[in-house]
């Protein structure tokens, strides 16, 4: 829009109006102008994201430069809002293309009918990322757990501050207060989070409790719950870049983020971080992040040679540096540099929650969370 | 043809009905239609009416303590903005003092500079790299309260100390030949405070109105705190989808419907109470009641230290980057300001972010401006009859103000979806909040100034034969020239800050404005040490084009202008 918002700002209003400026498209996908000859259209691409840090303009352009067609793009807040926007715009969908759907919300789409199967020619994507879902209807393009992170400066055995064990530990009077976490209500991490505490503590040796109790345990204990993954770990942990910002607490010593997060800090801090992950079994979640072909689009194909274009180890290689996340190619790893690698662990063993139970038990498992946090 | 003398009346008189009737009907298609239809789409979906779900709001984590903490927050924003405005206001009023218009600029700007950026500018005095004051989560209540007096002490000035300035010298001079006037303590009691009261109780319900509606410093000030209006901004995005998130459609109702029924009754009272400041004693030019001040400076330095203070930080914060390491530094550099020309960490560049927000401004103020003009015309013809319409069409006018920004963008989203999600491609479709919120602005400065002209001068063109378009144009208009430029520039500079129903509505990333890019940026992970002074860079060229715009506005303001703006 930019400058033309500017310049035609009310002769458009009044084109757009009365319906002057566009002519008939036929199902050849060509425009029949006044004359009634066929002309080409400009080849679109409209994409639903959420703000996708490794999708710049220079990227963006790259892909129009390659293929010829024009990219769009409908920016919302996170996941979970892209969702929304596909069922709010079921009737008339608005974009071709969802990038940012996770495996939290890929089962809701798919049972709604808002996507539909792709096209794109896939043969290097790693096994891993095909885990959580192996069908046609969605294609990774990045990965990553989520667990907890803590500051290493915060352990402290003499004042009975331990690595925890278990997460019971995370409910004692020493980490009183001391522990963020972005609610599952609003925030995907935090609800990636919660789904993993409903399969770590169906596993554990306990049979006398359930999850929801160590979430009423933790509020009891001060657990502090924001909006979003930006506010717990800038605001309030205090082991990693946040104290640096000038909204900066630091109250808290633990905060839910990606494990490969020490390793991002260190990576834009010369090898220098305080922070690392909390690996326990099952306490952490494998979070996939699919593109997706919106249901009922005429340029499914142009969503298929993207899908491609952000297959390309140009690309998605680069994940690790432009977006903070691991890359999902065959062979593909983090970079070493800065201590990137280093300070990145993977779990052993994620949470094992599939996304068809994930659809199923969603919105009961937000009820009874809300009943345990009230 | 020619017509009976009678028959031209009632024909003139049915004309001008009908020109009073058709701003009215467009304005009130524009406010109430999508919210009407966003309200019908909730109660459809959540199967509830309104008054069935305030114990919603209750029984979410996210929302518990809501109502309790909007009331709580909004009540000692308007003590603290009274407490510190009040005397701000009597010293411009009150005496005489070099540069005085400026100084008026200057402590009034708050007011239209964007709250996203006022909000950064907080933070920025009160972070790491300011007074270190944000390590402390009880600090964040107390700097919230600080921020909404900061934004609305302007309210506190342009209602106050035009009625101290414009007073009449000989009335006190009079009054203290009275048993009453003997002591300041008696003229205190006795001539001032009654004097000032309805201007000062008029400012603080609009205080109370802005501060119980606030978004963008709540939702960057007191993070770990929820209002009404944040808790819409919340779960608002999955509203209204059938059979998903049941009780985020109950959230929303309650809220708005809550924060609607306060609001409009404080909007009654300020109507209420603006009719009895109407009722004024004799003016004078306020420079004919103005003393020497002395000891004034103690008051205004400090307030103007206070007023620009988060403006310079904001600046200062897009020159400086962190150094990573062991030990926590900063330093100064040009690099954020680069990255933001350049757009490289964001979808657009701020110069393309600020490109669409003029856009969007031009096109504000293309409508509102014909359209607050046709309903302050309306009003004041109604008020000139007599007709008992003039105060409900007043009170309609103000409306927008009783609904806020979020509510704004979800009911027009929520709208939307009752019509046609096409509109969702629309780019015009984010002005349409930008009109709604700019005209009652406009109307504000227009009416008052259409009230102190002078009928005779419309009687004696008549009587001159001028038709009603040369009385417009030659008349009217030339007459009413500063208060239009005024607010023409005030509806630009509220389309430009505007934050709360653009964050919901742009859903293009072309279409990104500045303060809708300033929080994007503001919200994208900062490993990358650049990020932050970027968003500053973007929020300072904000800043710094409405400061612009309102210092020319102020150079086109009536001299006693007691309007709200």
């Amino acid at each position: 829009m930019n400058s033309k918002v500017v310049l035609v700002t009310l002769i458009a209003f009044l084109a757009s109006i009365s319906g002057c400026l566009t002519g008939a498209i036929d199902d050849k996908g060509m425009m029949i102008d006044e004359r009634g000859v066929e002309v080409p259209t400009e080849r679109v691409l409209t994409i639903v994201t959420y703000d996708i840090y490794g999708l710049t303009s220079e990227r963006i352009m790259e892909f129009t430069n390659q293929t010829g067609i024009k990219v769009e793009m409908i920016k919302l807040g996170d996941a979970g809002a892209i969702l929304n926007h596909l069922l709010q715009t079921k009737e008339a969908p608005q974009a071709d293309l969802a990038l940012g759907l996770d495996n939290t919300y890929l089962q809701q789409a798919i049972d709604r009918n808002v996507i539909q199967s792709h096209g794109a020619n896939i043969s290097n994507v790693m096994e891993s990322a095909w885990l959580p879902y192996n069908g046609t209807m969605a294609v990774p393009f990045d990965q990553g757990s989520i667990c907890l992170n803590y500051d290493t400066n915060s352990i402290n055995s003499s004042q009975g501050r331990d690595v925890p064990t278990s997460l019971w530990n995370l409910s004692e009077e020493a980490w009183k207060g001391k522990v963020a976490i972005p609610s599952p209500v609003t925030s995907s991490p935090g609800r990636a989070f919660m789904i993993a505490t409903t399969d770590y503590f169906a596993n554990d040796d306990d049979e006398t409790t359930n999850w929801t109790d160590w979430w009423s345990a933790m509020v009891d204990n001060d657990v502090i719950i924001t909006s979003g993954w930006t506010e717990a770990y800038e605001t309030h942990y205090s082991g990693g870049y946040g104290v640096w910002n000038d909204d900066h607490i630091g109250d808290a010593n633990f905060v839910v983020s990606y494990c490969h997060s020490p390793g991002v800090e260190a990576y834009w801090a010369d090898n220098y971080t305080i922070s690392t992950s909390l690996t326990l079994d099952r306490a952490s979640f494998h979070q996939v992040e699919y593109a997706t072909v919106v249901n009922g689009t005429a340029n499914a194909e142009y969503a298929d040679l993207f899908i491609e274009y952000l297959l390309t180890e140009d690309v998605n290689l680069n994940m690790p540096i432009e977006n903070s996340m691991y890359s999902v190619l065959i062979d593909s790893g983090l970079p070493a540099d800065n201590g990137y690698l280093y300070h990145s662990e993977l779990p052993s063993l994620n949470a094992q929650v599939s996304p068809e139970e994930i659809a199923e038990n969603m919105d009961s498992w937000l009820a009874a969370w809300e009943a345990a946090m009230v | 043809m020619a017509c009976s003398l009678g028959g031209c009346n009632g024909l003139k008189r049915k004309f001008e009905n009908i020109e009073v009737a058709l701003p009215f009907f467009l304005f009130s298609a524009l406010v109430i239609i999508p919210l009407l239809l966003a309200l019908d789409r909730l109660i459809y979906v959540s199967g509830k009416m309104p008054w069935q779900v305030f114990s919603s709001l209750d029984e979410h984590y996210l929302s518990q303590d809501a109502i309790g903490f909007t009331f709580l927050q909004a009540l000692l924003s308007t003590a603290l903005t009274l407490a510190i405005g009040i005397p701000i206001a009597w010293q411009l009023g009150r005496y005489h003092w070099p540069r005085i218009r400026l100084m008026r600029a200057l402590l009034t700007l708050p007011f239209v500079t964007p709250a996203i950026v006022a909000a950064m500018g907080f933070m920025a005095i009160l972070g790491s790299d300011g007074f270190d004051l944000r390590g402390e989560r009880s600090t964040y209540l107390v700097s919230l309260l600080f921020a909404h007096a900061w934004f609305n002490i302007a309210l506190v000035i342009r209602f106050v100390d035009p009625v101290i300035s414009n007073l009449d010298p000989r009335m006190e001079e009079q009054l203290r030949l009275l048993p009453a006037g003997n002591s300041r303590w008696g003229r205190l009691r006795c001539f001032w405070i009654p004097l000032m009261f309805p201007s000062i109780l008029c400012a603080a319900v609009l205080t109370f109105v802005f501060s119980f509606t606030s978004f963008a410093m709540v939702r960057w000030m007191t993070p770990s705190n929820a209002t009404l209006e944040t808790v819409m901004a919340d779960v608002g995005g999955a509203a209204g989808i059938e059979n998903y998130q049941i009780y985020s459609n109950e959230l929303v109702l309650a809220s708005s419907t809550i924060q609607f029924l306060v609001l409009i009754l404080a909007l009654w009272l300020l109507s209420a109470l603006q009719a009895k400041r109407s009722r004024t004693i004799a003016e004078v030019s306020e420079s004919h009641s103005r003393k020497k001040g002395r000891t004034g400076w103690l008051v205004l330095i400090p307030a103007l230290l206070f007023c620009l203070s988060p403006l310079m930080a904001v600046i200062r914060s897009s020159l400086r980057v962190a150094e990573r390491g062991p030990v926590i530094s900063h330093r100064w550099t040009l690099e954020g300001w680069q990255s933001a020309i350049s757009g490289d960490y964001a979808y657009i560049s701020i110069i393309d972010a600020l490109q669409n927000s003029l856009g969007y401004a031009i096109l504000t103020l293309v409508i509102s401006l014909p359209l607050g003009w046709s309903l302050s015309s309306g009003i004041h013809l109604l008020e000139k009859r007599g007709s008992y319409w003039a105060k409900p069409l007043d009170i309609l006018t103000m409306l927008p103000l009783a609904i806020s920004g979020v509510m704004l963008g979800l009911g027009i989203l929520l709208g939307i979806i009752r019509i046609s999600t096409v509109f969702f491609t629309m780019w015009w479709m984010p002005a349409i909040p930008h009109i709604m919120l700019s005209t009652p602005f406009v109307v504000r400065l227009l009416l008052p100034a259409m009230r102190r002209q002078d009928p005779e001068l419309i009687e004696n063109a008549q009587v001159l034969a001028m038709n009603r378009w040369q009385i417009l144009t030659k008349i009217r208009m030339p007459l009413l020239r500063g208060p239009l430029i005024v607010a023409g520039i005030i509806a630009i500079a509220m389309s430009m800050g505007e934050f709360g129903a653009s964050w919901i509505l742009v859903r293009t990333g072309a279409w990104d404005t500045l303060p809708v890019l300033v929080d994007q940026l503001m919200t994208r992970p900062g490993f990358d040490p650049l990020v932050k002074p970027t968003a500053m860079a973007a929020a300072s060229l904000l800043m710094l084009t409405t400061l612009i715009l309102f210092l020319v506005a102020e150079r086109f303001r009536p001299d006693g202008d007691g309007g709200m703006f």
